[in-house]
């Protein structure tokens, strides 16, 4: 039984769940609401979207603009993020400097931040990425930190005991151990950075689904509002997805468990 | 007689306890171990029997004493890897397989990769444990992943072998079977073993010696020579001297324990 349920039952499942979400929105869509300047049924959406990936091909400005600021900012917080997390499990020092800042930065809504980071950045790449980075840095950060800290006391009297060097103990033993955390730190940082991307857009951009959904908004079009929309999610699924695979590719001890 | 290989002289260790006034976890051991001696030592827990045999293999410094092996005094986790650690929870990688687990302690060691591989697999089979080298720990029981355990700390082919409470942990069958192992597997190395465990009959049945503990702070209380001849199997627990050890070790034990203010106090 649950071996059944564990095979191809849970990707029939998966989709079986996204094809009854499809059928109410269209049914909310079409016969609750049934007013195209509120809601718009997905094939609507999916229409319009055609449209302006192979027809007029707008939307691939918007994706481009979009996927390159989150990617930036993304991959430059995991460059400081992940070393800092590090530092501060191993230096008291860095860690008492860094924790104020870390809670406040953290804690700030990054709304708030936006604003300033344009007046001071200028309204180009510098603070949409800056916006994004300051998204994904502290979880990333946070449970890069976490993650050193809570590996096993015996692991490091193993590696002493077996006379390993500092190095050897960094690479075989607190790396691989912390790496589970850091990338439920990615998976969280997933989020807030696409949330970061719609934030930063949404201030005096040009390009990006940001600037796309807002714009829809302000001129009442919602199919393209709705394309918009999607388009964020579907960036969040294939980030989710890559992850996966990657965690799957960095843990293989785990991969015979059941998920 | 033999050369003794391990001497304690003097050893103890405090820390700094609550209120801020020293904590002695042991004091004043001093036990000269002969090669290839199997050593035990028993003692209710709290007694500081873990943390001397992290003392002996330098994972934290003594407050007075030396440790001498082979005549050499050792300091810190510095010098020649003289001694095998196996741990009282299996501390095993769940990232390594058995082999590569096994493999920990030869990596970068000046041995090429194969020559340590086949170092890994032979211990591994000594063990009992061929056919499971590409195991992960999650795929073991309790009982094989204490194998590995030992077959770690025997690949790095240490003079001395330091175990705390392998068997702790295991069922009571497991536990036996595990008992029988490593006497043969002692008798097929010849290691020096210095052997912590709080269960009296497991330490008489492995050990040529039983050293005593006193409850906090941990000293040697006394020892013991167990006088029955090897190879040995479990019927030499129905033998009259091994239940007359039996016996007295645990009146003895039973006497700290009083003096500690009973069993509440463990
Ligand atoms: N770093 C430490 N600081 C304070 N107390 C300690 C420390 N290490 C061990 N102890 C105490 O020393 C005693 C002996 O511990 P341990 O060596 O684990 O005993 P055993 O292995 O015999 O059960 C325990 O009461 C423990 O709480
Ligand atoms: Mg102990």
């Amino acid at each position: 039984m649950v071996k059944f349920y564990c095979g191809n039952s849970r990707a029939i499942n998966k989709v079986l769940s996204i094809l009854c979400g499809l059928v109410l929105w269209h049914y909310l869509a079409t016969v609750i609401v049934a007013d195209t300047a509120f809601l718009v049924s997905p094939l609507a959406v999916v229409s319009k979207a055609y449209e302006m990936l192979f027809l007029t091909g707008e939307l691939y400005p918007h994706l481009f603009a979009s996927s390159w600021v989150f990617l930036y900012g993304y991959l430059l917080s995991i460059v400081v993020g992940v070393p800092l997390g590090f530092l501060m499990a191993f230096s008291p020092a860095v860690r008492d400097y860094v924790h104020p800042w870390m809670t406040t930065l953290y804690t700030t809504p990054r709304i708030a931040f936006a604003p300033v980071l344009l007046l001071w950045l200028g309204i180009g790449a510098g603070s949409k990425v800056a916006i994004v980075f300051l998204g994904c840095v502290f979880p990333i950060l946070i449970n890069s930190y976490y993650g050193m800290r809570v590996v096993d006391r015996e692991f490091v009297e193993l590696a002493r005991s077996l006379r390993l060097t500092r190095l050897a103990l960094f690479r075989k033993i607190l790396l691989p151990a912390s790496l589970p955390f850091i990338l439920s730190g990615l998976r969280l940082a997933l989020g807030r950075g696409l949330t970061g991307v719609a934030i930063a857009e949404w201030f005096g951009a040009t390009a990006g689904l940001g600037y796309l959904v807002y714009f829809a908004g302000q001129t009442l079009n919602v199919p393209v509002l709705f394309v918009g929309v999607t388009a964020f999610g579907l960036m969040g699924i294939i980030g989710f997805e890559i992850l996966r695979k990657i965690e799957d590719l960095a843990t293989p001890w785990k991969t015979s468990h059941p998920r | 007689m033999a050369p003794s290989i391990l001497e304690l002289k003097n050893l103890s260790r405090e820390v700094k306890g609550r209120n801020g006034e020293p904590f002695v976890i042991f004091r004043d051991i001093n036990l000269s171990v002969r090669d290839g001696e199997f050593v035990s030592i028993v003692g209710p827990s709290g007694c500081g029997k873990t943390t001397m045999l992290r003392v002996i293999n330098g994972l934290i410094p003594p407050s007075t004493g030396q440790i001498v092996v082979d005549g050499r005094e050792q300091s810190g986790t510095g010098g020649d890897l003289l001694m095998g650690f196996v741990f009282q929870g299996a501390a095993l990688l769940p990232w390594r397989t058995s082999l590569n687990n096994v493999l920990l302690g030869l990596e970068g060691r000046g041995k090429n990769p194969s020559e340590a591989r086949d170092l890994a697999r032979k211990y591994l089979d000594l063990v009992g444990l061929a056919g499971f080298e590409q195991h992960y720990p999650h795929e073991l029981s309790g009982g094989m992943q204490q194998r590995v355990n030992l077959a770690r700390a025997l690949a790095i082919e240490p003079k001395i072998l330091l175990m705390d409470e392998p068997f702790a942990a295991l069922d009571a069958q497991t536990r036996s079977f595990m008992q029988l192992e490593l006497l043969r597997i002692w008798s097929q190395t010849k290691k020096t073993v210095i052997f912590v465990t709080h269960m009296i009959a497991e330490a008489i049945l492995l050990s040529d010696r039983v050293v005593v503990f006193s409850h906090r702070p941990g000293t040697i209380r006394e020892e013991f020579r167990v006088p029955l001849p090897r190879p040995r199997d479990m019927e030499v627990k129905s033998d009259r001297r091994f239940v007359d050890l039996e016996n007295t070790l645990w009146k003895l034990i039973e006497e700290e324990v009083k003096a500690a203010g009973g069993f509440a106090r463990l």
